[in-house]
């Protein structure tokens, strides 16, 4: 038998479906310590006092690790794409959300923890906090990140993420209707079983064996690398099996930490986050500000497109320039449109830093797309099929940054959805296929925008 | 009080591997004396079945039985870098730097085999664990005796590494969004309908079926991608219908904290599901596969929020569509208010726009 294209299960899952899969909480070792945080009550602060000595006396305290503890303490995660630092691995001089971490304990266990963080001497300046990012462009909008209101460093130094093809204006005025929405996709919840968990263990050969949910070993092991100024060789991840990561788990949330406290005490230190942790601090998929514009004909081509994209990254910019990036790329969705203009930002509220999660960049514009898509079949009285199908991409069509779409199937699974909803299709969408339209298809102004030039 | 049903359709792509390309994965795989397969792959499986998408693509690969193959993805001693399961790189990226590790000891196999056999490799080929001449079946070897062969008599270890990078398309132009190379591994399609029931008094919203076409080039495990369809599904209803982490926006408290009090799609939300695979192969993927991991929960909300208008007339384009976005929509409804109309313009949801909420200048709407 062929393994590839079989239904074969799932090679663990009987360990999953039994309850015999090793998690990294499943993993003892002797003298295990336990980790709490001390996190910011505040949605903004400056932190005016930080002092742990009481905590370090208290009972069953091993290590108490602050940002002076951390040799790179600010470090960019996609440093290597070109995404500048900003985010401190523990606040020093202020912090940008609530839940954000200032100082963690590693005690004999979580009740130890927990009182040592509550000994911690901290004191704070409440700051004014920014909530909607449709806001941050105002002049009196509170200042809450030191690179200003949104992300300032995509290439060229630009703040804003464009895309720019073909000639706007004109399709503007060839429009017979201009067709304008707001779509808003809300800020949902990671939420996998498992928490966030790490677990650094010290080696006697002065390694650090490091049990991880990660969703990628090596992303994570330069980060902790990084932070520490270490070579990759100091450290071993353990891994490879995670208990639900949609994205989240490749925040790398625990290992830093319970490494620096690790190298503090010379024990081994486990820190699970609790639920209540997961909910609070763990990052979110972002809330997404999207506003189309379509320039449309009366029978159904989607002339040109004018968008602007806010998107939510909290406190800190994380992946999200990256996000912003991949959005733009993908936000002409499943069709091809010859004009367009498009304005991203990244900008930074008061909230949990968003994340990747699944569809990263792309779920939010899947939605605003092809709801705007609905509204402009129902406004111009055209069948929700045959306005996909007439727009969608074709082979030799080029993608908003230029590329051409080689295999493109928008015509494939929608005459597949169609017959598997009994919907009826007429000529010529019935027949019409992902090879290059022809020019009985297209008005004369689009010919050698969508078509072939040489059918005419 | 009416319960109104309705339908509505989305049709999306989705980009295979990180965006602008650039994210190496490896492997490297050894063979044990009696022929058994050891695979090292850094790839984290995240619940979405990587350890068993290639352990297929190695079985097949070499041409050796499904359960000859153990995989090891434990730790980074072992195995070489793997950017990480995200981007829906796994199959594609990940999968494509085991079967070329798996090419690789294939053809040591076929030298060694053809030394014991004294046929030239090239006359040679695998399948289901034997070595067999072509054209001439009954003399064969199984890869077990080869192995042994390499192991004691030619004092050798059969092994193959394979990496799989696509080059970073970087910005070329960051005024224009232009791109100096293709910036993914491939693309996959989808297209899906809801049918939905709206209750007008509650302004509850039921999701009844989705009906789903995915192409994913090759379906290395059917059951595995059906699984990714339907695991999609129901995040993307949480997405449309139930899901929200500040529902009092633009508000940062009265979060959730546990799973009492955040509305996640649970068995009570299940619709009907009909999934359609389509496999158009890719040019490059692992036996023509593209990825389908994340795409699985983007076209749903919008497919739900086009059934709630057919449904009940009003367009909800903030999610998640709560009973109390329904009820509001229709109370505004009710009272007359609907989109501007100015010449040949048709503004939808002029309250909600950056040009209404904020005094900034980032952006102007004007046309």
């Amino acid at each position: 038998m062929k393994a590839v294209g079989a239904r074969l299960p799932r090679y663990d899952g009987v360990g999953h479906a039994t309850g015999r899969t090793v998690y990294v909480d499943d993993v003892r070792v002797n003298r295990m310590l336990h980790v709490k945080a001390l996190r910011s009550p505040y949605h903004h602060a400056a932190i005016k006092r930080l002092d742990t000595s009481r905590a370090e006396q208290m009972p069953g305290v091993a290590a108490v690790v602050t940002h002076a503890d951390v040799p790179l303490l600010v470090y960019g995660h996609l440093s290597a794409l070109g995404i500048p630092a900003d985010e401190p691995l523990l606040a020093s001089e202020d912090v940008r959300y609530k839940g954000q971490p200032i100082a963690v304990v590693a005690a004999e266990d979580t009740d130890a923890a927990q009182a040592a963080v509550d000994a911690i001497d901290i004191e704070f300046e409440e700051l004014p906090a920014l909530f909607d990012m449709r806001k941050a462009f105002d002049d009196d909008a509170p200042q809450i990140h030191h690179w200003g209101p949104i992300y300032p460093h995509f290439e060229g130094e630009m703040n804003v993420r464009q895309i720019r093809k073909g000639n706007i204006d004109e399709a503007f005025e060839q429009a017979d209707k201009i067709i304008q929405g707001v779509y808003r996709p809300a800020a949902i919840e990671q939420m996998p079983l498992e928490t966030q968990v790490g677990l650094s263990v010290p080696e006697p050969d002065g390694r650090f064996t490091i049990y991880s949910c990660t969703q990628a070993l090596y992303f994570s092991m330069g980060v902790v690398a990084a932070h520490l100024q270490q070579p990759l060789n100091k450290f071993k991840f353990v891994g490879g099996t995670v208990g639900g990561g949609f994205g989240g788990k490749v925040d790398t949330a625990t290992e830093t930490l319970c490494t620096l406290l690790a190298q503090k005490s010379g024990r081994p230190v486990k820190w699970r986050w609790t639920r209540e942790e997961e909910f609070l601090c763990s990052s979110t998929r972002a809330p997404w500000h999207m506003e189309i514009i379509d320039a449309v004909s009366n029978d159904g081509w989607i002339l040109g497109r004018k968008m602007l994209t806010l998107h939510d990254a909290g406190g800190y910019a994380r992946f999200s320039p990256y996000g912003v990036t991949k959005h733009s790329f993908h936000h002409t969705g499943a069709y091809t449109i010859p004009n367009l203009h498009f304005d991203g930002y990244v900008v930074f509220t008061n909230r949990v830093p968003t994340s990747a999660m699944r569809g990263y960049g792309v779920t939010s514009v899947s939605f605003a797309v092809e709801t705007h898509m609905s509204r402009i079949a129902e406004e111009l009285g055209v069948d929700p099929f045959e306005l996909r199908l007439k727009n969608a991409n074709r082979i030799g069509d080029t993608s908003p940054n230029g590329i051409t779409y080689t295999d493109p199937s928008t015509v494939d699974v929608l005459h597949a959805l169609a017959g598997a909803t009994d919907t009826e299709l007429a000529a010529p969408y019935s027949d019409t296929t992902r090879e290059m339209r022809h020019g009985e298809w297209l008005p004369e102004h689009l010919v050698g925008q969508l078509g072939d030039p040489e059918d005419h | 009080m009416a319960i109104h049903r309705g339908r509505g359709i989305a049709s999306i792509e989705y980009p295979t591997g990180m965006n602008q390309n650039g994210d190496p994965s490896q492997a490297w795989i050894k063979v044990k004396p009696d022929g058994r397969i050891d695979v090292f792959s850094g790839t984290s499986d995240i619940g979405n079945g990587s350890k068993t998408i290639q352990t297929q693509i190695v079985a097949d690969t070499i041409g050796v039985p499904y359960d000859w193959v153990t995989y090891d993805n434990s730790n980074t001693d072992s195995s070489p870098v793997c950017t990480g399961t995200f981007a829906s790189r796994a199959t594609f990226v990940a999968g494509k730097a085991v079967l070329k590790a798996a090419q690789r000891v294939r053809e040591r196999i076929l030298e060694v085999a053809g030394q014991e056999m004294e046929i030239s490799p090239e006359d040679l080929e695998i399948d289901d664990g034997e070595v067999l001449a072509k054209g001439a079946p009954t003399k064969k070897l199984s890869v077990g005796d080869v192995a042994a062969a390499a192991t004691w008599g030619h004092g050798e270890l059969i092994t193959g590494t394979g990496a799989q990078l696509n080059p970073y398309a970087a910005i070329s132009d960051p005024t224009t969004g232009e791109v100096d190379g293709v910036p993914h591994a491939a693309i996959s399609y989808a297209a899906c309908a809801a049918e939905v029931a709206v209750n007008d008094e509650t302004g509850e919203v039921r999701v009844l079926k989705l009906t789903q076409a995915y192409d994913v080039g090759k379906a290395i495990n059917p059951a595995l991608v059906e699984g990714q369809i339907e695991g999609g599904a129901i995040m993307g209803l949480g997405l449309g219908v139930l899901e929200d982490s500040y529902p009092y926006y633009p508000s940062a408290e009265h979060r959730g904290g546990d799973f009492g009090s955040y509305y996640n799609p649970s068995s009570a939300d299940l619709p009907e599901l009909h999934n359609i695979i389509i496999e158009n192969p890719s040019a490059d993927g692992p036996y023509g596969a593209k990825g389908i991991g994340e795409m699985s929960n983007n076209a749903q909300p919008a497919a739900i929020a086009t059934a709630v208008y057919d449904a009940v007339g009003v367009w909800v384009t903030e999610l998640p569509i709560t009973p109390e976005r329904v009820l509001r929509a229709l109370d505004a409804r009710n009272a007359g208010s609907g989109p501007r109309r100015e010449g040949k313009q048709v503004i939808f949801d002029e309250e909600l726009s950056i040009n209404t909420v904020g005094t900034g200048k980032a952006w102007t709407a004007e046309v």
